[in-house]
């Protein structure tokens, strides 16, 4: 069943027709009992679908119990790693329901400046964003959400700097208050201090699209939408090579085998599955050992991989894993934002060997460099970026490790 | 492949060599019978791009729904030889431009870059030279003559191509060519002169080409397209700044992430190892798809034309045009078997030799455009007037008459054809030479702009490759000019292109959508492409990628 992508509700930044397909309902049901909000979205069990996880609930409740009246909601639209192309879809076709799950947010959490916080690369996704929120200024709901948080409501869109890691919280802080987007150390963390050092809470697009149907149809609905234990729908970028790439959403919790060899239409040119590259891409490979795990957070994070944003990047034979890998890794050097010595030299350094490797430079001890590099970068970085590289590096290292000494000269 | 010259048409039986030739003698010179058709009728009814069932549509790629013969409708919609995986190891050669085809309009491509600044990449499947620029005899085309004119040079090529030519292509060829010709000039190319005892200054000697309103032929001897290429192949030795490589054939293109173009993979023969040359901008220079044989035909064209570069274009999202259009040349050799489809310059009809059918009557004007004088022919054939001897069909080319009215011509300006004769074992001034229609050009391939651009960023394009310029009908001299004038073109462009933005993460990124395409329109991935050699040669490229170790 399609919630977020149901072809109806893609009308584009028409408040109108958004509202004559039932939106504003959760609005308004979250404006008649407040305090109901964040309550529901524990019973029907919403979590982070940026990638990391987190229950949606608690951070609400943690910025609702800060102190003071200056609060912020980011709806983070950053979205720029490799295979993810979720949140520009949903910016560009529905932006009316990011916007009304984070007015929701604001009701519950009380936080009057609101802000959708779009990579300026998606221009239809800015664009649409800005006539969204010009439409909105307008409706007797938002001024009913200022009533009801007792100041007066600032919605507004602001373009990122473009850059990957303006995607991480306190990066998409720093971006908002006008900075670089460098991530900075944590605690304290954007709930306790965010934007101007107050509250903020920090909900991918796909999250706060969820909130405005969890309102209107209950928790119950919601939860009963998933798979097993698992709650709701995904949006599963999938890519790579499959005969039917694309957007789907699915229910949370849909097999592997499943998302590839029905929805994606199986493999392309009947090739052999090999292996799929998972969210940013920055995790455990999954293999073909994994093709029945069920693709919800926890049944990941069993496999010793992590679901991330969704995206699925399936390679099958005949497609390097060397090259994949040494192409991602370039990814998150380039993106390094440099702060920290490990991650600006360890990436790079990293992504050269691959390269090296990969066009038939490689040298003799180049492996070992890779796996002492696998073992010394994690966990040296202010953010999870070094993190990332060397964990799709070590885990395609040891996965695929034929295929790395395959492109050693042979001698 | 020389009995699959027999399938088409319906040909069969033809008058007797002896009868024939008792015929044409007593007949001599030979009385013109008039026509009776329509020239839309007669190449409706006779030339085999009409032949019925010889076009399906495209299903996948660029020019979807398009006709095309079904041979190359096979290869256009292949699959790749290659692999992501093939790329990891492989030998990495940069240049700023890469020039794909060592033909004519690959060497001027290259020369036109190289002077322009730019490091040159020239791979060639066989050798620099070896292709059908070193076949072309009749002569090279230019609005030089006092009497003549841009303007009628660009009307003649509109007319001959049945007005279906892209008219600023056909007005860059023609308001380029007084000057493509001082450049042959300057690189070394010999012309013949109106009065060969001037040696200083003189005028160069015009002739009038079939489909013309002037002369403007100009040629050497009649083997101009070896002149130009000798002149073509000294300058690119002698150029700093172009790198060749031999033996080197394209197996794909290269493209970035957002589909650029930026080089090719090559397959290097001799080492037997894939080498990745990346470039700013590729030029193609891969000529034509003669050695196909489409329609059974037999061919004038040499052994590397294998429609690789279209293959490869194709795939990689550039567009095509007029595929469905070939030319066939009136005079190919049908007889002796061994020399089958070997070309008869246009140079004799052009000197006044003229076309006897088996019953000793000219049934055509010989100097109108090739694609109706072919079609006039292979109506003689298909109605039973043709010459039958050792089970080849044909028709008389005079070359004895010819002899008679101009003595001496055979010897001093139609050597080539001279030569033919004697490895035919025949005296051309006594016995005339039996020919037949063979497939000569392919007037139609990768759409171009003026500045010989694809629609493709990175990719360019120059010669036989192209289309476009000819309509649906090339004429005479048309071709060494085109290949002059938008190698030229293409080579300058691309030097230009070359210091733009690179591309970066180049791969095989568009075979992903190609093979899906291909999929989805339940085609499948069986057929492999390009060809690059002929099915004859005993060599697939799979055999090539197969490793020695």
């Amino acid at each position: 069943m399609k919630v977020l992508t149901d072809p109806a509700l893609c009308v584009g930044a028409d408040l109108t027709a958004w509202m004559a397909r039932g939106g504003g309902e959760g609005l308004a049901r979250a404006l008649a009992e407040p305090a109901s909000i964040i309550p529901m979205l524990e019973a029907a069990g919403l979590r982070g679908l940026g990638g990391a996880g987190f229950p949606t609930h608690r951070k609400w409740a943690a910025v609702a119990a800060q102190p003071g009246p200056e609060r912020w909601i980011i709806c983070n639209g950053n979205e720029d790693e490799p295979g993810t192309f979720k949140d520009r879809f949903l910016l560009a076709e529905t932006p009316h329901q990011v916007i009304e799950g984070a007015l929701i947010a604001a009701v519950a959490t009380g936080a009057a400046q609101v802000v959708l916080y779009v990579n300026p690369r998606e221009a239809a996704g800015v664009l649409a964003c800005r006539a969204a929120v010009a439409a909105w200024q307008a409706h007797p709901l938002a001024a009913a959400v200022s009533a009801a948080i007792g100041q007066a409501l600032c919605l507004r869109v602001v373009e990122s700097s473009g850059h990957y890691i303006g995607g991480e919280e306190t990066g998409a802080v720093s971006s908002v208050m006008g900075g670089f987007p460098f991530p900075r150390l944590k605690p304290p963390f954007p709930f306790e201090q965010g934007v101007n050092d107050r509250p903020t809470l920090i909900n991918n697009v796909e999250t706060l699209a969820h909130v405005a149907h969890i309102l209107r149809h209950g928790a119950d609905w919601y939860r009963a939408l998933g798979l097993g234990d698992a709650a709701g729908t995904k949006l599963y970028s999938l890519s790579g090579d499959v005969l039917r790439p694309g957007l789907h959403e699915l229910p949370m919790g849909t097999p592997l085998r499943e998302l590839v060899f029905v929805h994606g239409g199986g493999m392309l040119a009947g090739k052999a599955f090999k292996a799929v590259f998972t969210g940013g891409p920055s995790n455990t490979l999954l293999t073909g050992a994994d093709l029945d795990v069920a693709l919800d957070f926890e049944s990941v994070r069993a496999r010793g991989s992590r679901l991330g944003t969704g995206a699925m990047i399936v390679v099958g034979e005949g497609t390097s894993i060397l090259r994949k890998t040494a192409e991602y890794v370039a990814f998150f050097a380039a993106n390094s934002c440099g702060q920290c010595p490990p991650c600006k030299i360890g990436t790079h350094q990293v992504s050269r060997i691959l390269e090296r490797l990969d066009t038939g430079a490689g040298r003799a001890g180049d492996l070992e460099a890779l796996e002492n590099l696998s073992h010394m970068l994690p966990g040296s970085g202010r953010c999870g970026l070094v993190d990332g590289a060397a964990t799709v590096l070590a885990s395609s290292l040891e996965t695929f490790r034929a295929e790395y000494e395959a492109a050693l000269p042979r001698d | 492949m020389s009995d699959a010259g027999m399938t088409d048409g319906g040909m069969s039986g033809g008058i007797g060599f002896a009868a024939a030739l008792a015929a044409w003698d007593a007949a001599a010179p030979a009385p013109a019978r008039a026509c009776g058709l329509e020239v839309a009728d007669l190449l409706r009814g006779f030339h085999p791009d009409h032949r019925p069932g010889g076009m399906v549509s495209l299903v996948a790629g660029p020019n979807e729904g398009a006709p095309c013969p079904a041979q190359l409708a096979v290869l256009l919609q292949s699959d790749s030889l290659l692999e992501d995986v093939d790329l990891a190891g492989a030998t990495i050669l940069d240049a700023d431009v890469l020039v794909l085809g060592g033909g004519g309009a690959g060497c001027v491509a290259a020369l036109a870059a190289a002077r322009a600044g730019a490091r040159v990449l020239m791979a060639t499947k066989l050798r620099m030279g070896d292709g059908n620029t070193v076949m072309a005899e009749g002569g090279i085309q230019a609005a030089i003559g006092a009497e003549d004119s841009l303007q009628r040079h660009f009307e003649d090529t509109l007319r001959a191509g049945h007005f279906a030519a892209d008219k600023a292509l056909v007005a860059a060829l023609v308001g380029d060519g007084p000057d493509a010709i001082r450049w042959l000039i300057r690189e070394g190319m010999s012309f013949d002169l109106a009065d060969e005892r001037q040696r200083m200054g003189g005028a160069l000697l015009r002739k009038k080409p079939g489909g013309a309103t002037a002369a403007r032929l100009l040629s050497y001897r009649d083997f101009t397209g070896l002149e130009l290429m000798r002149a073509l192949r000294e300058a690119v030795l002698l150029q700093p700044g172009i790198t060749v490589l031999d033996g080197h054939p394209a197996l794909e293109l290269l493209t970035d992430d957002r589909g650029r173009c930026g080089g090719a993979a090559l397959q290097d023969l001799g080492q037997r190892r894939l080498v990745l040359a990346r470039a700013g901008a590729t030029i193609m220079a891969t000529g034509g798809a003669g050695r196909l044989h489409l329609a059974g035909f037999p061919t004038s064209n040499h052994y590397g034309a294998t429609a690789d570069g279209l293959v490869l274009a194709y795939r990689a999202g550039a567009r095509l045009r007029e595929m469905d259009s070939f030319q066939f040349h009136p005079t190919g050799i049908a007889w002796p078997p061994h020399l089958e489809g070997t070309l008869v310059s246009e140079a004799a009809r052009s000197a006044g030799a003229r076309l006897v059918n088996g019953q000793g009557e000219r049934f055509v004007e010989e100097l109108a455009p090739r694609d109706v004088v072919a079609s006039a022919m292979l109506r003689e054939l298909a109605e039973g007037r043709g010459i039958g001897r050792d089970g080849k069909l044909g028709l008389f080319l005079d070359t004895p008459s010819l002899e008679r009215e101009q003595p001496g011509i055979l010897a001093q300006r139609l050597q080539t054809l001279s030569h033919l004769a004697h490895r035919a074992g025949f005296d051309p001034a006594r016995e005339p030479f039996l020919v037949r229609p063979t497939l000569h050009y392919q007037n139609g391939g990768m759409a171009i702009d003026t500045d010989g651009r694809s629609a493709l960023p990175g990719l360019l394009a120059a010669g036989e490759v192209t289309g476009g310029l000819h309509g649906r009908n090339r004429m005479m001299g048309n071709a060494l000019l085109e290949l002059v004038v938008f190698g030229r073109r293409a080579g300058a462009s691309a030097a230009a292109d070359a210091r733009q933005e690179r591309p970066r993460n180049l791969g095989l990124n568009h075979l992903a959508g190609w093979r899906r395409g291909l999929v989805a329109a339940g085609l499948g991935l069986e057929a492999k492409g390009p060809l690059l050699f002929p099915p004859y040669g005993n060599v697939t490229p799979q055999d090539l990628r197969r490793r020695a170790a």
